[in-house]
């Protein structure tokens, strides 16, 4: 070829388009290696090394992409070929190793996880591992921002080319073109009328995009790592798969997609996904033969109509690929920009469906090569590869974000998607093909169903007689002041019921029970069961005309209830005062297992109530499985406190009495006062109790509550929230359980144990009771996999009987079980999905099913999320339509006295995808609760919608960024604090610059990635705050140590020097999970006056720290004079009504103590800066003056000396200020413990220094001595010894 | 047996379901329907015809004028080769 004059690439060319994407996705998380794109051949056979190094050694010379190296210009990142970074093969014996094959796989992983730093590291490796004479392992490896999957075949083709050559003495054909070419390929593109083309043809076909989702919930960003799942699939797949294509008339590998893209929309939930296909780019283009970096992500849309013929859809889905294909050189990132997709939850595509049929092992003369490929790229979701010609080899090659799917979910898909497909193959149409496989099914239906339990036959009366027998004088009853012992239960009952069954009472007869909770009460459920009747609770609080209507259609035997009640006017009424008290001789009839227990009527959709009829056996089952299960015993105490019409009361009243145990009645209308509650807990010694879980929530803000102490909590009756679980835990000793079932399958169907380990978000219903089935089905009663949203069906022996005279609705909801012949199923209306431990989740009502946008929400995060703010003390979130069509998310809370809107606002947008944020925030008193206890969702006001006017700047952060972003934007008018950055024109370019200029304002830099984060400004305002803490050292307060919420913090008080950066030491020493603050003295900017007295510091500081945390407890500590601002701190913080923990102090010593000293020489004072700054002032005797000892500090490398000179001079006024405030300082009395940390060799001069001398101004003191200098209390060796021991102080407030 | 630009026209045109008419000689094949699957299709049905093609010899100049001069070279060569 001619010389010519040196191309760009040369000297420094501009990144395609192409390459552009991946670099800022590198320079985002410069860390994370996933962009190393790698392979290996593991070849068998006599290696010719000699002539493979020189195949390999052409090659790297002819690709130029491969010696490629990366800089920053000045107008952003140029690509310049290097020939100093050639990748010459290098070749490792490993002949020796006595596992040579382990060896080199392990060094093959570790490089490949190995993040390549663009400017520095070379982009590309070729190592060959020889394992003996007749194996090797080629390993390439090349960064993506240099080769894509088709330029690695070019590549590894070329090396067997060449090898292929020197071995047979033939030529080989033409190198690469050079990669100028695809510069100057791509330049032209961009400037040509084709870009507008495919631009215009991309903004109609996403038209209307709603926002994209992946195949489980949460945020896609990937990972540095993923997990692969591989799979070859057999030859008979193969044949069928072509046969299958080649009638379709579509290539198989548009056939594969379209079918993988159909299982995937199963997962997620939508009508419609949008999969990534990704694209060579090279086809009819002139650097089709030079390997680089080419390939494109194309979006495609699908909306698999399911009932159509299958051929149908794979014709339409190719025609649509083959469109998509000719427009396929738009780049997806371009596109992301233009729709407005860039940063946050915001994606243009969900799964990646990759079909590279190219990707074979090369030929290479006498030798197996077999081909394993390592890593193609980023996986932000989840990507399903095949790779092979479907002729000699297809590996399908699940890879998933580890963030997103854990290792068995990937199995799972991986082993399910295979039969998804094959079953695909067979079917007319995708309806057709159930999405479980027979492991799901196998692991799923059968196996977590597996709940058969011996259990007697036997009814409720028998079992509660037989413990009369047993126990007759063991206490069945306790109400207020009366106490009923099992021989007066037995003897008041048994009289009653022989009254019932002259009545009439008797099998399948019904007896109505409209009594206020009292003994008597109890005694006519127990009564209406031994007389053999069923028993049906009325609640007096119904309507008059609502009860006259359930009583004509249940007609009861006879009604119990006070007289004079207009409602029970057509039914015989035995009021409490005409029951006998004493039993007649006659024998009472034993119910049969099969006959009627109780009728609990519910309200029905259609607004007339319906009776549900329970059977013994049913509800026998599940209090057996009940008592067996936790355990009960008759030394355990029930509070009754449920509505006897709430069916929850049913095992509250028959569980303690047949476990022989004592049932506490609560007094009527004091089941809703948690305080009277929380006091019947007390006095009665309450073991075990319920709550629906808005009732808990309500009961756990209430002060009454704090640490109340009960073996067993159940929930039931409404969603149980993780927030409500941790709530409950961080207040009440106890286990708390959630249970979960439908009034039609007698109480309880489910269980969850919500233990304090329990971090399951949303907290599952659980796992089926005995001899119980639980089905997640899809619309066509087949079973579904785990994490695709079903219907909830329930078999087994608790179900209901029926309606009570209503066979049309009992035939409606009750339903043939597919599964098991001749046994019927119930329909909650209840959707669910699986887990992958089979615990079931609740979902919400297939009636009121939760979608913003189409997209799946659960409000359970949104919740959460609130109520993690700490600014609110109840929080519910709904779904609202006030305007036909017009969906809204709408949170209600109950605010604290911290609470701000828009510090919530804040607090919200930092953690929820912007889709579920709350459109609305409306702040109640009290949450409104049904007469049953749960949240009255239907009063819940309407939030008032106001216009979304721009709003002024609420933080000068907020201000000051907006002035940044107009100015990196070029916009004219200051925006919205709410406006999205990359909404207002901003792209990843922008994204640099706006950085440089925080960087220039706030003086340090949040990071790229912050920004994707938090793409609008008051977010990344908010983020910038809450970071810029601990960044520049000088903060009156910094973070020593990042931790968790879930334990409250430790600050430590800066010694004198003003500085708290000696305590990083100490603080890293601390268990994980505590975050741990230094106070510093703000005095050491110059510009901030000395304060007046150190006790206006402690005030000061007590006000930061309550800003920083405004729930306590607060935990204080701090070194010498640290310890006396610690402990005025604490006295400021107990007179503002706060709780302090720890107040621990390293030698700290009263002020009186050093009031009666002389005061020390300036000299001293400076001197305490040696050891501030980490020199021992002792080894130093000739540092005596202000020059000397701040030049001495400036000479070494202490961070201190390189302190700029204004905070220098800072620090040394700050020192020189402490004796002053020290001996001014006149302690108040701190009612709490301080802990004090001697330096017990220490001190010898002055033997008076002792803890003791703190009783004068504390309550309590705790005490403990190390074996070092006072100045060599925050050195490893002693923060080693003190660690431990403040963690155990700390770990009681915890 | 050798390959004509009429023979390879109907093999593209059975390929995209079209009438060997239809297709120009400057027509950008892609923008037909042919992508990479479809041009492995038709290299290994060459192959089977005798004629060694690889897939990044036609690649790059995706019209049939294109591909027929790469045939024609190659059809050449190998004949001298022989």
């Amino acid at each position: 070829m001619d010389a010519k004059p040196a191309a760009a690439c040369q000297t420094g060319a501009p990144l395609t388009e192409a390459q552009t994407g991946l670099w800022y996705t590198q320079r985002i998380d410069p860390t994370n290696p996933i962009l190393n794109t790698g392979q290996y051949l593991d070849i068998a056979g006599p290696l010719d090394i000699e002539a493979f190094r020189d195949a390999v050694d052409r090659t790297v010379r002819e690709a130029e992409a491969l010696a490629l190296r990366f800089e920053d210009g000045p107008d952003g990142p140029l690509q310049v070929v290097d020939p100093a970074r050639l990748p010459f093969l290098e070749i490792v014996d490993l002949t020796a190793s006595p596992d040579p094959q382990a060896e080199a796989l392990a060094a093959i992983e570790a490089d490949t996880n190995t993040p390549l730093d663009l400017s520095r590291d070379r982009l590309a490796a070729f190592l060959l591992y020889r394992l003996s004479p007749d194996r090797h392992f080629f390993y390439e490896r090349i960064h993506h921002l240099a080769i894509d999957g088709f330029g690695m075949v070019l590549v590894t083709n070329r090396v067997a080319e060449h090898y292929a050559c020197l071995v047979n003495g033939t030529e080989p054909a033409a190198s690469f073109p050079p990669l100028q070419v695809t510069l100057d390929d791509d330049r032209a593109y961009a400037a040509s009328p084709k870009r507008e083309t495919d631009r215009a043809f991309w903004h109609e076909e996403m038209a209307g995009l709603e926002p994209v989702t992946g195949m489980a919930p949460g945020r896609a960003i990937s990972s540095p790592r993923f997990k692969r799942e591989s799979l070859y699939l057999p030859a008979v797949f193969m044949e069928r798969l072509l046969a299958f294509a080649a009638d379709a008339k579509v290539t198989w590998p548009d056939a594969l997609t379209a079918l993988v893209a159909a299982y995937c929309r199963r997962f997620a939930g939508t009508d419609e996904i949008v999969i990534g296909v990704p694209h060579m780019g090279r086809l009819g283009n002139a650097a089709a033969r030079v390997p680089c970096m080419l390939m494109n992500v194309l979006p495609l849309r699908v909306m698999p109509d399911e009932a159509q013929p299958l051929g149908d859809y794979l014709i339409d889905m190719s025609k649509r690929l083959m469109r998509a294909r000719r427009h396929g050189r738009y780049r997806s990132e371009q596109l992301r920009r233009d729709l407005g997709l860039v940063g946050g939850q915001r994606r243009l595509y969900g799964p990646l469906v990759n079909v590279q049929p190219f990707d074979l092992p090369p030929t290479l003369p006498g030798l197996d090569v077999t081909l394993n490929i390592l890593g193609a790229g980023a996986v932000d979701d989840i990507t399903f590869t095949f790779r092979g010609d479907a002729r000699t080899a297809l590996l399908m090659e699940v890879d998933s974000n580890p963030a997103l799917y854990s290792v068995e979910a990937t199995k799972a898909h991986s082993e399910r998607l295979a039969a998804f497909l094959t079953s695909s193959m067979e079917a007319a149409a995708l309806a057709d093909v159930p999405t479980a496989c027979a492991t799901d099914v196998e692991r799923y239906l059968v196996e977590a169903n597996r709940t058969e339990h011996e259990v007697p036959d036997t009814t409720l009366a028998a079992l509660i007689e037989a413990k009369m027998r047993a126990t007759p004088d063991a206490p069945a009853l306790v109400h207020e002041d009366t106490t009923l012992s099992y021989a007066d239960l037995d003897r008041r009952t048994a009289a009653l019921a022989a009254e019932l069954k002259r009545q009439g009472a008797g099998r399948d007869r019904i007896v109505a029970v409209a009594l206020p909770r009292s003994v008597e009460l109890v005694v006519a459920l127990v009564a209406s069961l031994r007389a053999g009747a069923a028993y049906l609770p009325l609640d007096l609080d119904n309507p008059p005309q609502r009860l006259a209507r359930i009583v004509a259609s249940a007609k009861p035997v006879c009604v119990l209830a006070e007289p004079g009640n207009e409602a029970f006017a057509g039914a015989k009424v035995l009021p409490p005062e005409s029951w006998p008290i004493e039993p007649y001789a006659a024998e009472l009839e034993t119910p049969a297992p099969g006959g009627m227990a109780y009728v609990i009527y519910t309200s029905g959709s259609t607004g007339e109530p319906k009776g549900v009829v329970i059977e013994h056996r049913a509800i026998v089952n599940r209090l057996e499985w009940m008592r067996t299960h936790y355990g009960f015993t008759a030394a355990d105490r029930f509070l009754q406190k449920t509505p006897a019409t709430f069916d929850v009361s049913v095992w509250e009243f028959f569980l303690p009495l047949i476990t022989g145990a004592t049932l506490v009645v609560v007094p009527p209308g004091a089941h809703r006062d948690p305080t009277a509650i929380a006091a019947l807990v007390r006095r009665h010694e309450i073991t075990t109790l319920h709550f629906v879980p808005s009732m808990l929530s309500a009961f756990l803000a209430s002060p009454a509550s704090q640490g109340l102490s009960v073996a067993r909590t159940f929930c039931s009756g409404e969603e149980l929230t993780a927030e409500h679980r941790d709530r409950f835990h961080d207040r009440i000793e106890g286990e708390l359980h959630n249970l979960y079932g439908p009034t039609e399958a007698a109480v309880d169907v489910s269980y969850w144990p919500a233990g304090p380990d329990d971090d399951s978000a949303p907290v599952p219903i659980g796992f089926p009771v005995w001899n119980t089935r639980l089905y997640v089905l899809d619309e066509l009663l087949r079973p579904l996999p785990p994490g695709v949203a079903g219907h909830l069906y329930l078999a087994g022996v608790q179900l209901a009987r029926c309606y009570l005279g209503r066979p049309d609705l009992t035939e409606e909801r009750f339903v043939p079980d597919p599964f098991r012949p001749g046994e019927r199923m119930y329909k909650t209306g209840d959707l669910a999905r699986l887990r992958e431990d089979g615990a079931v989740v609740y979902l919400g009502r297939s009636d009121h099913q939760v979608k913003i946008r189409g997209l799946r929400i659960e409000l359970g995060e949104v919740e959460a999320a609130i109520a993690g703010s700490a600014l609110v003390s109840d929080a519910a979130v709904i779904v609202r339509e006030d305007r036909p069509g017009d969906k809204r998310i709408v949170a209600y809370v109950v605010p604290t006295d911290a609470y701000e809107p828009e510090r919530l606002r804040s607090h919200m947008a930092a953690r929820l995808a912007d889709y579920m944020v709350p459109s609305a925030v409306v702040e109640m008193n009290t949450m409104p609760v049904s007469a049953n206890g749960k949240l009255d969702r239907k009063t819940l006001p309407a939030p008032s919608f106001e216009a979304p006017a721009a709003r002024a700047p609420a933080t000068p952060t907020e201000a000051a960024l907006c002035r940044l972003v107009a100015e990196v934007l070029g916009l004219e008018a200051l925006p919205d604090p709410d406006a999205d950055f990359f909404n207002l024109g901003g792209d990843s370019l922008l994204a640099v610059h706006l950085l440089l200029r925080v960087q220039e304002h706030f003086g340090f830099d949040p990071g790229l990635g912050v920004l994707f984060e938090h793409p609008t400004i008051a977010t990344l305002a908010a983020s910038i705050d809450a970071d810029r803490v601990h960044d520049s050292g000088l903060e009156p307060v910094i973070r020593l140590r990042a931790g968790g919420d879930e334990k409250p913090p430790l600050f430590i008080v800066h010694p004198a020097g003003g500085l708290a950066w000696g305590y990083r030491t100490l603080a890293r020493s601390l268990a994980a999970g505590r975050a741990v603050y230094g106070l510093q003295s703000p005095a050491i900017d110059p510009d901030t006056p000395l304060p007046d007295s150190l006790d206006t510091l402690a005030a000061d500081y007590a006000g930061r720290i309550a800003d920083l945390c405004p729930e306590g407890p607060y935990h204080l500590a701090g070194w010498s004079v640290g310890g006396i601002i610690a402990h005025a701190m604490a006295v400021h913080l107990q007179a503002r009504g706060k709780k302090v923990g720890v107040v621990a102090m390293l030698d700290s010593y009263p002020a009186e103590c050093w009031r009666a000293e002389p005061e020390p020489d300036e000299t001293a004072a400076l001197r305490a800066l040696l050891a501030i700054a980490g020199h021992d002032p002792n080894a130093h005797p000739e540092l005596t003056t202000r020059e000397a000892i701040v030049a001495f500090l400036r000479a070494g490398d202490s961070s201190l000396g390189n302190l700029p000179g204004a905070a220098l001079d800072g620090v040394v006024r700050v020192v020189l200020d402490t004796n002053r405030l020290v001996r001014n300082h006149y302690h108040s009395h701190y009612e709490g413990t301080v802990t004090h940390i001697r330096a017990g060799l220490d001190h010898k001069d002055r033997p008076e220094l002792v803890p003791d001398l703190w009783l004068a101004h504390a309550a309590g003191l705790d005490r403990i001595e190390v074996p070092f200098l006072h100045p060599q209390l925050t050195t490893p060796a002693a923060s080693a010894l003190i660690a431990p021991e403040l963690d155990r102080w700390l770990a009681q407030y915890d | 047996m050798a390959i004509t630009l009429e023979s390879m026209r109907a093999d593209i045109a059975e390929m995209i379901h079209e009438d060997p008419d239809g297709i120009g000689i400057e027509d950008n094949l892609m923008d037909l329907g042919i992508d990479s699957m479809r041009l492995l299709n038709l290299i290994l049905k060459w192959q089977e015809d005798g004629l060694d093609l690889d897939f990044a010899e036609l690649a790059d100049r995706f019209t049939l004028a294109g591909w027929w001069e790469a045939i024609e070279t190659k059809q050449a060569g190998a004949g001298s080769r022989a």
